[in-house]
C-alpha cells in the first residue's frame, strides 16, 4: 500500500472528471457559456485563491485544468502528495462550477451546495470569539444512523460548525438530526466533490477575513492553516478520490480522523475506530478546546440550538 | 540564521593552516603531503606481516605477479586477515572504554564523585538482565549489574545479553550464520588468533568471525558503554549549545577536553563548576572557564551539559594554533601524537590522563578514578596556573560558530514523539509515531552518518554534502561522532535546519519539534541508533533489514569506525563508505562485501568516494527497500482504501 500513489490515483480520477464535465458541458453550451457561484465576490473561490484569477467562462475553466494538471507531479514526496490534493480541490470546484453552469439550481434542499459571501460573514465574528470553536467536515457513511446522529449531535453540542457530505446526510436526517445554518449542521451534497463548499469558505475565509491576497496559495494555506479550525471525518470505505481530497484538506492543515485503516501520519491522518471517541479525537488533533464546560442536561444544549424553533408538537 | 552561513564550510581550516605556515608549525597536512602517494600494497590490503618470514607483498591483480605469500596465503586471505583485525581492533577501543565505565560504575556510591544519575535506567536494565531490586539499596543494584556487564567482556558460556534486545528475525539470522558474539574480549581474542600465521585461510570464514567480532562491539562493547554512561551521568535531553572554534573565549582558561571517555570528562566539569576553581581563574586575570569539546568526549559533555563543541577530529592541531587554549586534556583514542610538538609552539600544556594512552612529550597526570574530583581539580588548576603563559601575539581566534540543539538520546526522542501522539488512540511512550511516518511516506527513510574525517576527504565536505541531499529527500537523519560534529558546525542540527528540508520532513519538524538532524552522541553512541532502529522495526514486526534504514561513514578512518561498519552490516542496515576500505586487493572479498553478504545479513556495502552519487546511491537504496516494505504491509494490513478497479463508486460519485 503506498498511500501517495493513491492520493496520485484519486487525483487523476477528479482531473480526468473535470476534463469529461468539461468537454461535455462546452460541447452543449459553448465556450463562451457563464460560469459562475451564486452570490459571491470572489469568482470560483479556490481558483482565485490559487490563481488570481477570474473564472468567468466554460472556456476559463479549460485553463484551470492547466493549474490542476501542473500541480500533480507523481514523486514519493510528501511536498507533490498535498499538491495532488489541492489538485483535487481544484478540479472539484471546476465540476461543481459546471454543475451551476448547466444548472441554476443544482441542489434542492436539505442540500446547500455553495455557501454565499453573506453566509460567510456571518460565520466571521462567531469563529473569531471562539463562539464557534471549530468546523468539522463529516463525509462518507457511518455503520448506521444512530452513530451517524451521536457523532453530529456531539459536534452540535459543543457549538460546532458540522458540514455534512454524503451518505451521511440520509443518515442524519433519518436519525432525525436538526439541521439548518442556524443550528450549525449543514448538509452540503451527495457527492464527494461537494465537499469543497466548505474549502471555499475557509478559502474565503482567508480572502475576506484574513486579507491575503489572490494568488499567493501559500499565504492562503498558511491562513487556513493557523485560522481556520476545521477538521474531516471521512467514514466508511474510502475511495482513492476520498483520499485524495483527503490530501487536500490536509494540505490546508485540516487533519483528517476515519474509521477506516490507513497509513496513519501522526496528528494528520488517524485512524480512530470508536465511534464514540471520534470528535474527542478530532478536537485534539485540530487542537481545538472547547470554552464552556458542557451543560449536563438530557438534550443537547449549546448555541446551536439559539436559533431553533421549538415547534408544536415537539 | 542565513542559508549559506548554515552550510558553508569554514574557511576557517583555511585561515589557521596560513596561521601554522607562517608560525612554521607543522601539521597534518604537511605530513599528508610528506607522506607522498600511498603504498599501493597496503591501500589495497594485499601487504601482510603477520609473520617474520613475510612481509609479504603479493598482487592485487589476479594472475599477475607474487599471487601468494611465503606461506600460501591469497590475496583474499591477506585482505580479509587485515579486515578483521581492524574490527578486533575497533572492538576492542570501544570494549576497553566500556569496560572502565562499568567499572566507575562498580565502585559508584551514594556519598561518592561517582553517583547514580538515572535510577530508573538502572532498574529496568537490572529487571532485563533479572536482577533483584526488591528492597534493596539501589548502589548494590548497580554493583550487581556491573559485575554482570563486566562478565560479558570474559565470561565462559552463552551468548551476550544484549542481543536479546534485537528483533526476533534479526537473531534468528545471527544464530544460524553463527555469529552471535559470545564474550566480547573473547571474541577480539579469537580473531587474533584466527588471524594468525597458518591458522583461517577463508575469506568468506574471515568476514563471518570479523561479524560476530564487530557484533560485540555494536551490542556489547558500545551498548554497555552507552547504557552505562547513561545510568551514571544522565540520560541526554535536548538541549541548546554552540560549536566551530569560534566558541574559544579570549578573555576566559579555554580547556579542551579531548578523547572519548565520559567518566574523565565529567568530573573536569564538575571541577570547572566549583567555586573555588572559579575563584582560582579570577586570580589569574580570566573571566571565567571555557571548556569546548572535541570528538567523542566532547559529544558525551554536550549531550548531558550541553558543553560547547569546539570542534571535531581535525581541528585538534588548529584549536591549538589559536593560541588560546590553555590546555587540552586527553583520554585515549583519536588523540594526534603530533599534540605535542604543535602544543610546545604555544603555552598549551598537552595533558594525558590514562595509563593506556601515554604519549611522549606530554604532561601526565593520570586520572585517579578513585579520587576522581579531586584528580580533575588537580587537572583542571594546571590549566589555570597557564593563563599567564598565553603569548598575546599568537592569539587569533576565528569568529565562527553555530547554535545546535541536541541531546537526542532514544529516550529523548520518544518523548519528543509523544507530542503527536492522540490520547484518543494510542499510548506514549512509543516508537510509532516514527513508524508511522516511514510507513505513511512522509519520512522516505532514515540514515545514520557516522565517523571521522579523513585527509583523503575535504574536511566535513562529505557529511554535509550527503546530509543536505538527504534531508532535501525527506529521509531523516541521525548522527554521532565526528560526523554529528560536522553537522553542528553547520548548523544542521539547528531546528532553523528544518527549511533545507523536504516538505515531509519540514512538517515532522515542526510537529515534533526537532531539527532534520539529530545529534545522538558519541561513537559508543550508535548503540543508540541501533536501539532506535531496532525498537521501529520490532513495532513493525520486520526485521532491521526491511526497514528503509541506511548507515553512512563519509569520511571514516579509524579502525573504531570498521568495526562500526561491520556490526551495521551485521545488524542488516547496509553500510556506505565514502572512505575506501583495504580491501580492494581481492576482487573476492569486494564481491563479498558489496553482493554475497546481503544474502546473509539482508545488507550490504556500498563504496564511493563521491558524496553526490554515494547520496543519490542511498536515495535509491532507501527506495527499495520501501517498495518492498509497502508491498509486504500492504499484504499484510487490510487498508481501508478501495481501488477504483475494484470497486467503481469512486469514479461514479464524480458524475
Ligand atoms: S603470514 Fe604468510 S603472507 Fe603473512 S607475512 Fe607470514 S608468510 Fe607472508
Ligand atoms: S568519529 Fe572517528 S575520529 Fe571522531 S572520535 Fe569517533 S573514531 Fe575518532
Amino acid at each position: 500500500m503506498n498511500l501517495f500513489n493513491v492520493i496520485y490515483a484519486g487525483s487523476n480520477q477528479a482531473l480526468s472528471a473535470a476534463e469529461g464535465l468539461l468537454k461535455q458541458a462546452i460541447e452543449e453550451k459553448g465556450r463562451d457559456h457563464k460560469v459562475v457561484f451564486p452570490e459571491t465576490a470572489y469568482s470560483l473561490p479556490i481558483i482565485y485563491a490559487a490563481t488570481g484569477l477570474k473564472m468567468t467562462t466554460l472556456a476559463d475553466l479549460e485553463g484551470a485544468i492547466g493549474v490542476v494538471k501542473s500541480l500533480i507531479v507523481e514523486e514519493p514526496r510528501l511536498e507533490q502528495a498535498l499538491n495532488a490534493g489541492l489538485a483535487t480541490a481544484v478540479s472539484a470546484e471546476i465540476i461543481e462550477a459546471i454543475k451551476y453552469a448547466l444548472n441554476e439550481t443544482p441542489y434542492d434542499a436539505p442540500c446547500a451546495g455553495h455557501i454565499t459571501d453573506a453566509t460567510i460573514r456571518s460565520l466571521g465574528v462567531p469563529l473569531v470569539t471562539g463562539d464557534i470553536p471549530g468546523v468539522a467536515v463529516v463525509l462518507g457513511k457511518c455503520p448506521d444512523s444512530e452513530t451517524a446522529a451521536k457523532v453530529i449531535k456531539d459536534y452540535q453540542s459543543k457549538g460546532l460548525l458540522t458540514f455534512l457530505v454524503g451518505d451521511i446526510i440520509d443518515q442524519a436526517i433519518e436519525a432525525n438530526v436538526k439541521m439548518g445554518l442556524e443550528l450549525r449542521v449543514i448538509p452540503l451534497g451527495y457527492d464527494v466533490t461537494s465537499v469543497i463548499h466548505v474549502v471555499s469558505v475557509a478559502i474565503r475565509a482567508s480572502l475576506i477575513f484574513g486579507g491575503v491576497e489572490p494568488g499567493k496559495l501559500a499565504e492562503h494555506m498558511e491562513y487556513t492553516k493557523n485560522r481556520v479550525p476545521a477538521f474531516v471525518n471521512a467514514f466508511g470505505p474510502l475511495s482513492e478520490l476520498v483520499v485524495s481530497a483527503g490530501a487536500g484538506a490536509i494540505a490546508l492543515g485540516f487533519p483528517v480522523i476515519t474509521d477506516q485503516v490507513v497509513p496513519e501520519v501522526p496528528t494528520l491522518l488517524l485512524t480512530q475506530k470508536d465511534y464514540d471517541k471520534i470528535p474527542a479525537t478530532s478536537l485534539e488533533a485540530r487542537n481545538i478546546k472547547i470554552k464552556v464546560t458542557e451543560i449536563p442536561i438530557p438534550v443537547g444544549f449549546a448555541a446551536a440550538f439559539e436559533g431553533e424553533r421549538v415547534r408544536k408538537d415537539d | 540564521m542565513s542559508e549559506t552561513k548554515m552550510v558553508s564550510l569554514d574557511e576557517m581550516d583555511e585561515q589557521l593552516i596560513q596561521k601554522a605556515e607562517a608560525e612554521g608549525v607543522e601539521t597534518m597536512w604537511d605530513r599528508k603531503k610528506a607522506m607522498k602517494a600511498p603504498c599501493g600494497f597496503g591501500e589495497k590490503g594485499v601487504c601482510c606481516r603477520i609473520c617474520a618470514m613475510g612481509p609479504c607483498r603479493v598482487s592485487p591483480v589476479e594472475g599477475k605477479g607474487a599471487q601468494r605469500g611465503i606461506c600460501g596465503a591469497t590475496a583474499d586471505t591477506i585482505v580479509a586477515r587485515n579486515l578483521a583485525r581492524m574490527i578486533a581492533a575497533g572492538t576492542s577501543a570501544h570494549s576497553d572504554h566500556a569496560r572502565d565505565i562499568a567499572h566507575v560504575m562498580h565502585m559508584a556510591s551514594r556519598d561518592g564523585n561517582y553517583t547514580i544519575k538515572d535510577e530508573r535506567k538502572l532498574l529496568s536494565l537490572a529487571e532485563e538482565w533479572e536482577v533483584n531490586t526488591e528492597g534493596r539499596d539501589i548502589y548494590d543494584v548497580a554493583h550487581e549489574v556491573a559485575e554482570i556487564a563486566l562478565n560479558e567482556f570474559g565470561k565462559p558460556f552463552g551468548t551476550l545479553k544484549f542481543l536479546e534486545r534485537a528483533p526476533e528475525p534479526r537473531k534468528k539470522i545471527w544464530r544460524e550464520l553463527d555469529i552471535e558474539p559470545r564474550a566480547i574480549d573473547r571474541e577480539i581474542a579469537t580473531i587474533m588468533h584466527s588471524t594468525h600465521m597458518g591458522c583461517t585461510s577463508d575469506a568468506e570464514s574471515l568476514l563471518k568471525i570479523g561479524m560476530r567480532t564487530a557484533l560485540a562491539d555494536g551490542w556489547g562493547g558500545s551498548m554497555i558503554g552507552t547504557v552505562f554512561s547513561d545510568i551514571l551521568f544522565g540520560t541526554p535531553v535536548p538541549r541548546e549549545t554552540e560549536a566551530n572554534l569560534g566558541v574559544l573565549e579570549e578573555k576566559q582558561v579555554n580547556i579542551i577536553l579531548h578523547g572519548h571517555e565520559p567518566s574523565l570528562s565529567e568530573m573536569i566539569v564538575m571541577a570547572a563548576q566549583d567555586p573555588q576553581i572559579i575563584k582560582l581563574a579570577e586570580e589569574v586575570g580570566a573571566e571565567g572557564i571555557n571548556l569546548a569539546g572535541m570528538c567523542c568526549t566532547g559529544n558525551e559533555v554536550t549531550m548531558r551539559h550541553g558543553v560547547k563543541i569546539a570542534g571535531n577530529f581535525f581541528q585538534q592541531e588548529l584549536a591549538v594554533l589559536t593560541g588560546v587554549i590553555e590546555a587540552v586534556i586527553v583520554d585515549v583514542q583519536c588523540i594526534f601524537p603530533s599534540l605535542t610538538p604543535i602544543t610546545d609552539c604555544y603555552h598549551t600544556k598537552f595533558i594525558t590522563t590514562s595509563p593506556k594512552a601515554k604519549i611522549t612529550g606530554a604532561t601526565h597526570i593520570e586520572f585517579n578514578e578513585e579520587k576522581a574530583l579531586e584528580s580533575a581539580k588537580s587537572i583542571v588548576r594546571e590549566a589555570i596556573e597557564n593563563f599567564k603563559n598565553r603569548k598575546k601575539e599568537k592569539v587569533f581566534i576565528p569568529q565562527t560558530k553555530n547554535q545546535a540543539t541536541l541531546g537526542y538520546s532514544v529516550e529523548a526522542i520518544i518523548k519528543q514523539l509523544d507530542r503527536v501522539v492522540n490520547s484518543n488512540i494510542d499510548p506514549q511512550g512509543t516508537v510509532k509515531p516514527l513508524a508511522d511516518v516511514i510507513k505513511a511516506g512522509v519520512l522516505r527513510g532514515a540514515a545514520g552518518i557516522v565517523g571521522c574525517n579523513n585527509p583523503k576527504v575535504k574536511h566535513d565536505y562529505s557529511h554535509i554534502e550527503i546530509m543536505k541531499k538527504l534531508i532535501a529527500n525527506d529521509v531523516i537523519v541521525v548522527t554521532t561522532g565526528c560526523a554529528a560534529q560536522a553537522a553542528a558546525k553547520a548548523g544542521l542540527t539547528s531546528k532553523d535546519a528544518a527549511k533545507l528540508a523536504g516538505k515531509g520532513l519540514q512538517a515532522v519538524c515542526e510537529l515534533v519539534d526537532i531539527p532534520p538532524v539529530l545529534h545522538m552522541g558519541s561513537c559508543v553512541d550508535i548503540s543508540r541508533i541501533l536501539t532506535l532502529v531496532g525498537e521501529t522495526a520490532k513495532h513493525m514486526g520486520v526485521d532491521n533489514c526491511d526497514l528503509p534504514v541506511v548507515g553512512v561513514a563519509p569520511e571514516w578512518m579509524s579502525e573504531k569506525a570498521v568495526a562500526i561498519a561491520n556490526y551495521v552490516i551485521a545488524s542488516g542496515i547496509d553500510v556506505f563508505l565514502g572512505v575506501e576500505p583495504p580491501v580492494m586487493g581481492s576482487a573476492a572479498v569486494v564481491d563479498m562485501l558489496t553482493n554475497k553478504l546481503e544474502e546473509m545479513t539482508g545488507a550490504k556495502f556500498f563504496i564511493d568516494t563521491d558524496p553526490h552519487k554515494l547520496s543519490a546511491m542511498m536515495l535509491d537504496r532507501i527506495e527499495e527497500k520501501r517498495a518492498k516494505l509497502e508491498a509486504r504491509l500492504g499484504k499484510e494490513i487490510e487498508y481501508g482504501i478501495t481501488r477504483a478497479e475494484e470497486e467503481e463508486e469512486g469514479v461514479k460519485e464524480l458524475a
